[in-house]
């Protein structure tokens, strides 16, 4: 009973600090572009958000097929969301593996509860697609 | 303000963030909130976005150490999520309808709330008898002592534990952030884990939870690049070297003036959303 939870709790571990690291590294990159390109203009207005045109933001994206395009022409925007669809992504991650590892018990119930956790996040991703 | 000093000022404030959030175990996302809206005037749903980005950075960033001395309970853990991926969802719903001011008059309630619970006496709640639900859930556990040995815990009150951790869920979607407080009264107070247990718990379910509210705000325009970067990398840090400086240091005096701190910003944001400042 222990050892394999000790398996599991370990590979969590790493999952979760690898995973930052990826995301932290990505973000460094869009955040190295967007200051050298954009450092010295004037900060944007944050102080009045619309959800009305929340969808047709003129510098950045909200779609992974969006982002995708503006990392690959070296947005820098881009590149920063995609490090935060990295961070995003890490405790997803870190649910499915928890699922491989209850398969692997045989732990029936708790297979079927961490389906319906990864279920309920998945459900609400679809318009990222 | 250009971007760059911008992004400068908010990068040592994540630092900061992540850091204060780590050693008093309240996630990132609790200082910056009041540092984007009172420092910035960045409007509040912006700043629930970078919020949400630093509740996930904190917990992944100092949730890593926890799990590998296995006193995280991640059966508990789990089944929890259920409640507050269902909560963090609805919160990210109902927030499009709040305005700033009532996000504020929330947040300074759940930050009262906090200021409360952190003078409340934390428990190991030894020689608790569980109920056949948690039993039959396999919620029971062990955990690491300081001789090396493990000990037996079992809890107990499972659906109310479940019921506050919907609350807590639907607070983190509208705030971004972890209310931690809110999880470890489910935990500690209500199933009476051990306090290690739940503080730990509560961490490693805060990115889970928060992950379900932030797909939604990201679709949605609110976790804007310009703010995230900085927050992401600042929050990451800082919790970084909080997990490092836990080890070594007693955080008691930390924690009293943090208290503090977070009383005065509660009566500002109450105060001022009842006004309408925001």
């Amino acid at each position: 009973m222990s050892a394999p939870k000790n398996d599991l709790q370990q590979l969590i571990g790493n999952t979760l600090r690898w995973g930052v690291t990826v995301a932290c590294l990505i973000t460094l990159v869009g955040g190295a572009i967007y200051l050298f390109k954009h450092g010295a203009e004037p900060m944007p207005n944050y102080t009045a958000f619309s959800y009305d045109n929340a969808a047709d933001h003129p510098d950045y994206y909200t779609t992974l097929h969006g982002i995708v395009q503006g990392v690959l022409s070296m947005r820098a925007s881009s590149w920063i969301q995609l490090g935060v669809v990295a961070l995003i992504l890490t405790p997803i991650l870190r649910v499915v593996l928890s699922l491989a590892d209850f398969i692997r018990l045989r732990d029936w119930l708790y297979v079927a509860i961490t389906a319906i956790v990864l279920a309920i996040i998945l459900c609400n991703s679809f318009q990222l697609f | 303000m250009t971007i760059l000093t911008f992004t400068i000022i908010l990068l040592l404030g994540a630092y900061c963030a992540g850091l204060l959030g780590s050693l008093t175990g309240l996630g990132g996302g609790v200082v910056v909130i009041p540092l984007l809206t009172l420092v910035f005037g960045v409007d509040f749903h912006y700043a629930v976005g970078g919020a949400l980005v630093a509740s996930i950075a904190t917990s992944s960033g100092s949730g890593s150490a926890y799990v590998k001395e296995g006193i995280t309970n991640i059966r508990l853990g789990m089944f929890l999520e259920i409640a507050t991926t269902i909560g963090a969802v609805a919160g990210a719903v109902v927030a499009v309808w709040l305005n700033n001011s009532t996000i504020a008059v929330i947040y300074g309630f759940v930050l009262l709330l906090t200021a409360v619970m952190q003078q409340v006496r934390k428990q190991d709640h030894e020689g608790t008898r569980g109920s056949d639900m948690a039993r039959r859930l396999k919620l029971f556990g062990t955990w690491p002592q300081k001789d090396g040995s493990l000990k037996a815990y079992e809890l107990r009150h499972v659906g109310g534990g479940f019921a506050v951790m919907l609350v807590a869920g639907l607070l983190s979607g509208i705030l971004g952030i972890g209310s931690g407080v809110l999880k470890v009264i489910a935990m500690d107070g209500i199933m009476k884990v051990p306090f290690k247990v739940s503080t730990t718990t509560s961490n490693f379910m805060m990115g889970v939870t928060a992950c379900a509210s932030a797909v939604v705000y990201i679709q949605r325009g609110n976790i804007v690049p310009g703010i995230a970067c900085p927050v992401l990398v600042g929050v990451l840090f800082g919790a970084l070297t909080g997990a490092r400086l836990l080890k070594r240091l007693d955080v008691r005096l930390l924690r009293r003036l943090f208290c503090l701190a977070i009383l005065l910003v509660a009566f500002n944001m109450i105060y001022d959303g009842f006004a309408g400042k925001f």
